[in-house]
């Protein structure tokens, strides 16, 4: 096909673009996911019978105040980094204000236990399942992203896959607090933020092959 | 006569609106500006024509990912520079790709890259003898010989100060952008 052909053959239809069409893709990409991420928790995992108790405390809120912000965070940075002409994201640092702030709870939620109940508040009742499930439980909302870049344009492969992984890790945690019964900080910190991690990881070595174009 | 950054965007923006012919227009005043871009960087000559087509289908694709405040030629040469890179990658060539600033400054869209370059102001942080000397010869147009004579100094003095005050300029304006 000529330069030419080409160009006419485009130029047949340009439907018109919403001012923020990149922010309304990812959006759209991750809300498709995360509807496969909330069957996939009624479906395998079931919703935690006690739920209506837990949104009455304090942990439940503690923990979607965390997850939500380091998904606010990579969300940001995911729709910075889909355009070609991005800048530095170094700000990306400020998810750690939320963990610190999360590292302080634990700690006081620790001075106020006695030492015998350390190790039962860090390994909770689920510590060996946590990461994985929310690893497992990001993969639509991440098969979503993938979607959603079929029409942008990342140059910087490596981090925009790390930015959409993290992003889909920090969903796919906040859903699994649905069915997670856990309550203390340190388990949150520890296994909540191992499976967003790995999801994180997975998008930055996945990142450049999936979202080349 | 070389299209400018301005009419690149207002040609953009009618795309962006759904204005079909204003799209066209864009593809079509892309084809020499991204050739004269490949042909500076590529050497095998096959390559190009499917360069610029490959650059012209993301910019019609993926074009939701312009932001109307930002400088377009700035998002078409970071295009351009991807899929070069990409490009590079696949025939097993490891050049270092220059940095989309300086691609901006070698394509003659330096305007574009963000910084303001008020020249004047620029001048003015160097020292008086520097900055009347660039002013004389870069800005007013005089010949060296017509400058020493109009700023009183030797003609070796003009061509000294000039040297000196660019290469001052240069190292503040790349400080600046970086």
């Amino acid at each position: 096909m000529t330069t030419e052909e080409l160009i006419a053959d485009m130029s047949r239809t340009v439907r018109p673009v919403r001012r923020h069409a990149v922010a309304i893709r990812i959006a759209a990409g991750m809300a498709l996911g995360g509807v496969g991420t909330v069957l996939l928790i009624l479906a395998w995992l079931g919703i935690n019978p006690d739920l209506g108790l837990a949104m009455r405390g304090y942990a439940f809120w503690m923990k979607w105040i965390y997850t939500i912000s380091l998904a606010l965070c990579a969300v940001a940075a995911t729709i910075h980094l889909a355009r070609p002409d991005s800048r530095r994201v170094g700000w990306l640092w400020i998810m750690a204000v939320p963990a610190l702030l999360l590292a302080v709870i634990g700690l006081i939620e620790m001075a106020q236990a006695p030492s015998t109940q350390w190790l039962p508040m860090w390994l909770g009742v689920s510590w060996k399942s946590c990461s994985a499930n929310v690893f497992l439980l990001s993969i639509p909302i991440f098969a979503g992203l993938l979607w959603s870049f079929r029409e942008l344009a990342p140059t910087r492969l490596r981090l925009a896959g790390a930015t959409a992984g993290l992003a889909a890790g920090a969903w796919a945690a906040t859903l699994y607090c649905l069915h997670c019964p856990e309550v203390s900080a340190i388990f949150v910190l520890t296994w909540y933020s191992l499976g967003i991690g790995l999801t994180a990881l997975l998008g930055s070595v996945i990142g450049p092959r999936l979202l080349r174009w | 006569m070389r299209v400018s950054e301005q009419q690149l965007r207002n040609w953009m923006a009618g795309g962006l609106a759904g204005d079909a012919s204003a799209h066209a227009r864009l593809l079509h005043a892309l084809v020499p500006l991204l050739r004269a871009f490949y042909r500076r960087r590529v050497q095998d000559g096959d390559g190009i024509e499917d360069l610029v087509q490959e650059v012209l289908i993301a910019v019609h694709v993926r074009r939701a990912t312009y932001d109307s405040d930002r400088p377009f030629t700035a998002w078409l040469f970071a295009i351009a520079r991807y899929k070069m890179i990409d490009h590079f990658r696949r025939v097993g060539r490891h050049d270092p790709v220059e940095d989309l600033s300086d691609i901006l400054v070698t394509e003659g869209f330096e305007d574009a890259s963000g910084a303001r370059l008020d020249v004047s102001r620029l001048l003015d942080t160097l020292p008086p003898k520097q900055a009347a000397a660039i002013r004389a010869t870069r800005l007013d147009g005089l010949s060296v010989a017509e400058a020493a004579d109009r700023e009183n100094i030797g003609e070796s003095d003009i061509k000294i100060s000039v040297h000196r005050g660019l290469k001052a300029l240069a190292k503040r304006i790349k400080g600046d952008v970086k």
